[in-house]
């Protein structure tokens, strides 16, 4: 079925501790890659042909070799603060597998010819910070952080950074002014955080998944790797399955396997007696797909052709028991909550469609509202800063077009009991 | 700091081709081309752009994602669409979405008519809005400090004046709180926004958002006019607008003048137009008839001064100050010399400076603009507070440090609003400037620092590591300096000068902060003891300096003294020398807009002075720019031009009649002082000339060798502490005249170091006596962890309990005793009233 | 300082609105302030002067310790703000006083950051932080029935602060909740009062619901394993 590489070892008892890690393999590939040229790194994430795992898929080598050469302060940033909505990969694999992540940190920085690391870890995941604490500071112990790590001419800081609950920290620039000290506003791109990021400098930011998944691209070689998983997104990923499922959880899956398989074998499905209604195949921010879209492969390029995306890599599944209107309004509101209120149509579109949809719910709606709605996801989408606009938009739009019968229905009946 | 390169491109907008600077922000580059583009968050002013408001978002071929144009530089063959169907749409949705929030009361609002959010709704948005929700309702308009309004119904969050605040002013105070669709602009647990530039947010509000709670409904945008002159309240001489209704100023704006403001105003000129129009203004001739001043005609007013000064005689002294134009200081110059056969007169308070050495410092090679502050590889601030001295300049110096990288490094006596952004400071003593100079001057030269180090109170050790930083910080040094540096030898700043090279360097240069408002034009136009126009011989041989002045009024050697704009018991050192000299005075004249102490106990005769909206005439910037008021409103009540009064009293005193108008003054001086030669009248208009620019380096000659003159300063002993003073921004009696403003007029406080606190027993917000032998005042403690110990610095030119009513240079500070430490009127003790 | 008594007009206001408080958004968010003056007789709120403000020694020394972590001082806002929060119970204006004060930036720097993260309380907010989880896979598992049950076992408990929360990350637990930032779930509706009970009892809530406790999140897996 599906290669593990990331979930191996995972419930192995201890794992977070250096001694088990160490044992179960753990930093040995730090230490093939300490051996290698900079280049030579780069060169394996590279033909390894993996895609980011935070949202946006970029080619993670190619990313790493955007950073200017030169003895400049260069930064790399782990993003952990893992809140897209049905994701909580990174939260396992963080509080499970610290040192798998630290040890991907360091390979990467080394590819990259970063000195200074920072992890961003959302402040919710207080539990996994203290984690990580103890096993940076095991690996400091060790030799593994630090000046001239293992005796080579690699020398990296780490610090673990805490955000303080919000979801715009998690979109990359947004992450950069947050751990700056400031409010987690998005920037303007360009300047892209490759040449112009933390502090101004060259900076290097990568998803949790994706650096822990380094180890391992390095330790089996990075065309091995790319033969994992199917043409476009090689290798595994670790899937979040959450909503109406019988089992919810976390599974690691050699990506291009059929979407159903995930949600029927793995996690067990809607219970008994239940139809799968929607589900989001990429967090939140995707556009929701339906029953019928079940069997398209999990894999970045077959998502994005069936009008979705990866994303997060998080399937939320809801079943024919809840009203679409009702999955739409949480996530509006979400949206709104999250939206950092810097551009426009982000601040006030998330607001007016939230408003609409609570005139809907009330039954105070008319389908033309449903035609002003979806014009004004449309005038969200492409218009803003970051994608946080779209990230409302797009599922909402998505669910105006493919369950707009319901939405009718829904303010016929309204109408009807107004009428008795 | 090279300044940018910029080379021209070619590109397309609209169907136009337009040629503009390579790199230039789109928004920019389309009005080159007169294409408009809209835009509410961009301001080039406030730093790059941040892309929120979205308004700017224009089609660009090749792009696939339409892009905003305040944030894309342009490029040669750039092909840019503002009005194709893609970008109406976004544009129009843009308008929609700002206008979901905004309630549309625009009859109601004091922006309506000139607000850009209506011009834009009109302009490009789609003209109807299909939200139907209700819309938010706050309570408006609220306070956000004395002077500015907010209404957050209005605001549409484009957050230009939060980034005002962070990145232009520096203060931090206005900030963004909570997120989201609850963002709003505020401040700390409410407090207000009260800070010495605050005043700008109301001009880059594009919205009914922040409005000058003075100016509020009192006028439609139809009811005014603009007039464009300076505002002469400090020597920064910004350029203003001042809008008028019914010849009354009702506001003041800023006027763009990217070589001496920037385009910002500090508070003090932005709502101190009210002082023109408060009832305690002189608007009329005065006599002292049997010891009580009364208003007289023009005719008895003239007559009494002409019997005094001819009575008087040689035996007349003057001084100038204040807004004073250059054509009052030459027509004063006439008066006391050519016709009176006096050489004492001055506008300065401190110790006078040779002449050669005044030619020296106003060599052109040693001339920097405004602008070198921006770009220089280093500013060295030297015995000057720029937010105190010429506010306007301290936003120059963070705009260089944040933008540019300009490595700001700071010598003071006292600590400076700067110091956060300084990467070096030192400290020395009160008054030592001159002292501190020499020091550099010779770390610089790797010469002997002990001595002038020892002498400046400060420590050879760090004079040497900011020598070390002036040499490593690269050639193009601006030293901006206070004119209280110049207290009788510009020896050390010119062998500073001489150290860092700077006549040879293109970009290096002096800028000297003088004391008067027109400090740098009085000089030149031979208000000085030792100079003539120009820097010319004085034909009469040197006159006594003001100090010297005071001590001949005091024991009778000269018998009148002519104030021009300056009461020198308010505002110059040792009150009670002056006291005795204005006692003894049989004549005292003033040109005087408010009856200030010494005008008040001591003028004999008094003509109301102009303010700036209704002054004519020129002033010189300190980087040497003259620069030419024009009359915004005609003259109040019995007020006349004081250049026609000066040339009367002189007729009148049997000299030449001079010119008949104020533009034959102007002409006679561009005559008269040399370096002013050639220049027009015309010619100044609208930005004004420097005339450094214009005239040739001056080759020095081995002067550089002169002998250092040290001045060994005091140290604390005995309990007491050693004396400084400053002069605060808000000091002035327009600030207390002025109702919106008066509550930052300030009241004498003493600050001290934690340390002296303790010794002392005195708490923070204590009342206490501070004296010395000379005298004794009432102050209110501060504490600063930054003030050095051993020293206590005191306020000057405030209306009463001013630093100069004590002598130094040590000082006792002792708690008050309790009761009477009442509110005092500030300008006098008449009851104060206002329009 | 005192208020102004010339210049601009009175500020009356919105007649029709009086003085009453209007609900901002019907969501109830917890931004206080908009309709909020500022209070002319305060001074303005520059960089606190270290010699005017107090710092407890040992959050002073957290404080140092925090900023000694970066390259730039500013990036210790949100731990530093953490830690007073930590100390004071809440970001209380003296709380952020003296975090200015030792960052040496304004407190309205501090505010404005505060008010920006969820997890800053800006009110005083009771000595345990319950944050349920209601985002889309929590309330499609019945979190919105949990966060009602809460609040009402809490009845207005001012020690136990409810607060809904967007997903935390734990949607394989779902619903669930935080209990002083330590992860619960899955809960059944009927473990509210449970809940609230330990917590005024001053004992570990719902020990065995612990996220950490459980050898892999996905219980029912575990379970279906078992079972074979």
């Amino acid at each position: 079925m599906s290669s593990l590489l990331l979930m191996r070892d995972i419930d192995e008892p201890g794992l977070a501790d250096i001694a088990v890690y160490e044992r179960r393999g753990g930093y040995k590939s730090l230490r093939k890659a300490l051996a290698m040229t900079s280049d030579a790194v780069l060169a394996e994430l590279d033909a390894s042909g993996l895609r980011g795992r935070g949202g946006a898929g970029f080619p993670a080598g190619r990313k790493a070799s955007f950073l200017p050469k030169g003895d400049m302060d260069k930064y790399l940033v782990c993003n952990a603060d893992e809140s897209e909505p049905g994701t909580f990969k990174d939260r396992e694999l963080m509080q499970k597998s610290p040192h798998m992540l630290i040890e991907g940190i360091v390979i990467a920085a080394h590819a990259a010819g970063v000195n200074h690391a920072f992890i961003y870890i959302r402040g919710e995941y207080e539990e996994q910070a203290k984690i990580l604490d103890l096993a940076i500071a095991q690996a400091r112990a060790n030799g593994y952080i630090g000046e001239r790590i293992l005796g080579s001419g690699v020398s990296l800081s780490l610090v673990l950074h805490r955000g303080a609950g919000a979801y715009i920290c998690g979109e990359e620039t947004g992450l950069l002014d947050s751990l700056e000290g400031k409010r987690g506003n998005p920037r303007l791109k360009p300047p892209f955080p490759a040449i112009e990021g933390l502090y101004g400098g060259p900076t290097l930011i990568n998803n949790v998944e994706t650096l822990a998944t380094m180890p391992h691209i390095i330790e089996m070689g990075g065309a091995k790797y790319a033969k994992l998983g199917v043409s476009g997104s090689s290798g595994t990923k670790v899937v979040s399955v959450s909503g109406h499922v019988t089992r919810p959880g976390n599974y690691e899956i050699d990506l291009g396997i059929p979407s159903r398989e995930i949600i029927y074998d793995l996690a067990g499905g809607p219970p008994a007696g239940r139809q799968v209604k929607l589900w989001f195949p990429g967090g939140s921010s995707a556009p929701v797909l339906t029953a019928e879209d079940l069997d398209v492969p999990y894999d970045f390029d077959s998502l994005a052709k069936a009008g979705s995306m990866l994303g997060s890599g998080a399937i939320i599944v809801v079943d024919d028991s809840t009203p679409v209107l009702d999955v739409a309004l949480k996530l509006a509101k979400f949206y709104r909550h999250e939206s950092c209120g810097k551009c426009t149509p982000c601040r006030e579109g998330t607001n007016w469609t939230v408003r609409m949809l609570e005139r809907i719910d009330g039954g105070e709606a008319t389908p033309m509202d449903l035609d002003i709605m979806a014009s004004v996801q449309d005038h969200i989408i492409g218009n803003c800063l970051c994608v946080l606009g779209d990230a409302m938009a797009m599922p909402i739009g998505s669910m105006i077009v493919k369950f707009r019968d319901e939405f009718e229905a829904h303010l016929q009946s309204r109408q009807l009991a107004g009428a008795i | 700091m090279p300044r940018p390169h910029q080379n021209l491109i070619t590109f397309s907008v609209d169907g136009r081709e337009v040629q503009a600077p390579e790199n230039m922000m789109l928004a920019d580059a389309a009005k080159l081309g007169d294409v408009e583009i809209p835009v509410f968050c961009y301001e080039p002013k406030l730093g790059h752009p941040v892309g929120a408001c979205r308004m700017c978002l224009v089609e660009i071929e090749g792009i696939p994602k339409l892009q905003t144009a305040c944030s894309t530089a342009v490029k040669d063959g750039m092909v840019v669409h503002t009005q194709s169907e893609r970008a109406r749409v976004a544009q129009q949705a843009v308008v929609e979405f700002l206008l979901i929030n905004h309630p549309l009361d625009c009859p109601v609002c004091d922006k309506g008519g000139e607000c850009p959010l209506q011009d834009i709704t009109f302009g490009w948005g789609g003209g109807k809005s299909r939200f139907i929700e209700p819309k938010r309702h706050f309570r408006k308009p609220l306070e956000l400090s004395p002077l500015i309004a907010i209404d957050r119904e209005r605001c549409i969050l484009c957050y230009r004046c939060v980034r005002y605040s962070q990145e232009v002013a520096e203060d931090y105070q206005l900030v963004l709180l909570e997120r989201g669709e609850n963002t709003f602009v505020g401040t700390f647990d409410g407090h207000p926004y009260v800070a010495p530039f605050s005043g700008n947010i109301i001009e880059l509000c594009p919205v009914g958002a922040l409005t000058s709670r003075p100016y509020r409904f009192r006028a439609r945008p139809w009811d005014i006019e603009g007039s464009g002159s300076l505002c002469t309240l400090c020597p920064a001489q910004c350029n203003v607008t001042f809008t008028v209704r019914d010849d009354r100023v009702l506001r003041v704006l800023a006027r763009d003048h990217h070589e001496v403001d920037d385009g910002w105003l500090c508070d003090k000129g932005r709502f101190a137009y009210q002082a023109v129009h408060v009832d305690e203004r002189i608007t009329a001739p005065m006599i002292r008839d049997g010891g009580e001043l009364r208003t007289v005609s023009w005719e008895r007013a003239l007559a009494e001064a002409t019997s005094g000064l001819r009575r008087a005689g040689a035996k007349t002294a003057a001084l100038a100050g204040g807004g004073a134009t250059n054509e009052e200081g030459l027509l004063l110059g006439r008066l006391l010399r050519d016709v009176l056969g006096s050489p004492h007169l001055d506008s300065r308070s401190g110790g006078a400076v040779s002449l050669a050495d005044w030619r020296a410092l106003s060599d052109p090679a040693l001339a920097a603009t405004v602008s070198d502050l921006e770009f220089a590889n280093a500013v060295l601030v030297l015995d000057c507070e720029p937010v105190d001295d010429a506010p306007i300049l301290e936003l120059r110096i963070r705009k260089g440090v944040r933008r540019n990288g300009v490595a700001l490094l700071l010598a003071s006596a006292r600590p400076s609003a700067l110091d956060p952004s300084a990467t070096e400071t030192l400290r020395f003593a009160p008054g030592r400037g001159a002292e501190l100079a020499w020091a550099l001057a010779a770390a610089l030269q790797d010469g002997a620092v002990d001595a002038p180090a020892a002498a400046a109170g400060a420590s050879a050790e760090e004079v040497r590591k900011l020598a070390r930083a002036l040499r490593e910080a690269g050639e193009e040094i601006v030293i901006l300096y206070g004119e209280q540096l110049l207290d009788g030898d510009a020896g050390g700043l010119l062998a500073l000068a001489d150290a860092l090279g700077i006549a040879e360097i293109e970009g290096a240069g002096l800028i000297g902060i003088p004391e008067a408002a027109n400090g740098r034009g009085l000089r030149e136009a031979g208000v000085l003891p030792n100079g003539g126009p120009g820097f010319s011989a004085p034909p009469l041989g040197d006159g006594l300096d003001a100090a010297a002045i005071a001590a001949k009024l005091g024991d009778g050697e000269l018998s009148a003294l002519y104030l021009l704009g300056v009461d020198p018991l308010r505002s110059f050192p040792d009150a009670g020398a002056w006291e005795q000299a204005l006692e003894h005075a049989t004549t005292v004249i003033a040109h005087a807009a408010f009856l200030t102490p010494g005008v008040r106990e001591h003028a004999t005769v008094i003509f109301p002075a102009e303010s700036s909206a209704e002054k004519e005439g020129t002033v010189t910037h300190p980087d040497g720019r003259v620069q030419r008021l024009r009359p915004a409103i005609g003259h109040p009540g019995d007020v006349r031009a004081e250049w026609r009064t000066l040339s009367e009293l002189a007729r009148l005193l049997g000299g030449a009649a001079g010119p008949a108008t104020a533009a034959g003054v102007s002409a006679e001086l561009f005559a008269s002082v040399g370096l002013y030669n050639g220049l027009e009248l015309e010619e100044l208009a609208g930005h004004g000339v420097r005339w450094p620019a214009r005239a040739p380096a001056v080759a020095r000659s081995g002067e550089a060798a002169a002998k250092p003159k040290l001045r060994r300063a005091a140290q604390a002993k005995g309990g007491r502490l050693l004396l400084g003073s400053y002069r605060s921004i808000w000091a002035g009696p327009e600030v207390e005249a002025s109702p919106a403003l008066r509550f930052l007029a300030p009241r004498q406080r003493v600050e001290l170091s934690p340390r002296d606190a303790a010794k002392l027993g005195v708490l923070h917000g204590e009342e206490v006596l501070v004296s010395d032998d000379q005298g004794e005042l009432r102050a209110t403690v501060v504490l600063r962890d930054s003030t050095p110990s051993g020293t206590a610095f005191l306020e000057r030119d405030l209306a009463r309990d001013g630093a100069n009513r004590l002598r130094g240079p040590l000082v006792e500070v002792r708690t008050a005793p309790s009761g009477n430490g009442d509110v005092e009127t500030l300008l006098g003790e008449e009851e104060l009233t206002h329009a | 300082m005192s208020p102004s008594n010339g210049g601009g007009a009175g500020f009356e206001y919105n007649q029709e609105l009086g003085g009453r408080a209007i609900p901002r958004s019907r969501d109830g968010s917890r931004s206080p302030g908009w309709d909020d003056p500022v209070d002319l007789d305060k001074d303005p709120a520059a960089v606190p002067d270290p010699a005017l403000i107090d710092v407890p020694p040992e959050l002073r020394r957290e404080f140092e310790e925090i900023i000694g972590r970066y390259p730039e001082r500013h990036s210790a806002a949100l731990p530093v703000l953490a830690a007073a929060q930590r100390h004071h119970g809440w970001c209380s204006p003296q709380a952020i006083l003296q975090a200015a004060s030792v960052m040496r930036v304004t407190p309205g720097y501090l505010t404005s950051v505060a008010t920006f993260y969820d997890m800053f309380e800006l009110a005083p907010s009771g000595r345990h932080q319950v944050y349920v989880c209601t985002n889309i896979s929590c309330s499609l598992r019945g979190a919105d029935e949990l966060y009602a049950a809460l609040e009402a076992a809490v009845d207005g408990d001012p020690d136990i602060n409810v607060r809904h929360f967007e997903c935390l990350g734990a949607c394989d637990i779902a619903p669930m909740v935080s209990v002083d930032q330590v992860y619960y779930g899955p809960l059944q509706t009927s473990d509210a009062e449970r809940l609230v009970a330990d917590l005024r009892a001053e004992r570990e809530p719902l020990p065995e619901l612990a996220l950490a406790l459980r050898p892999n999140a996905d219980a029912a897996l575990e379970e279906d394993e078992a079972a074979k």
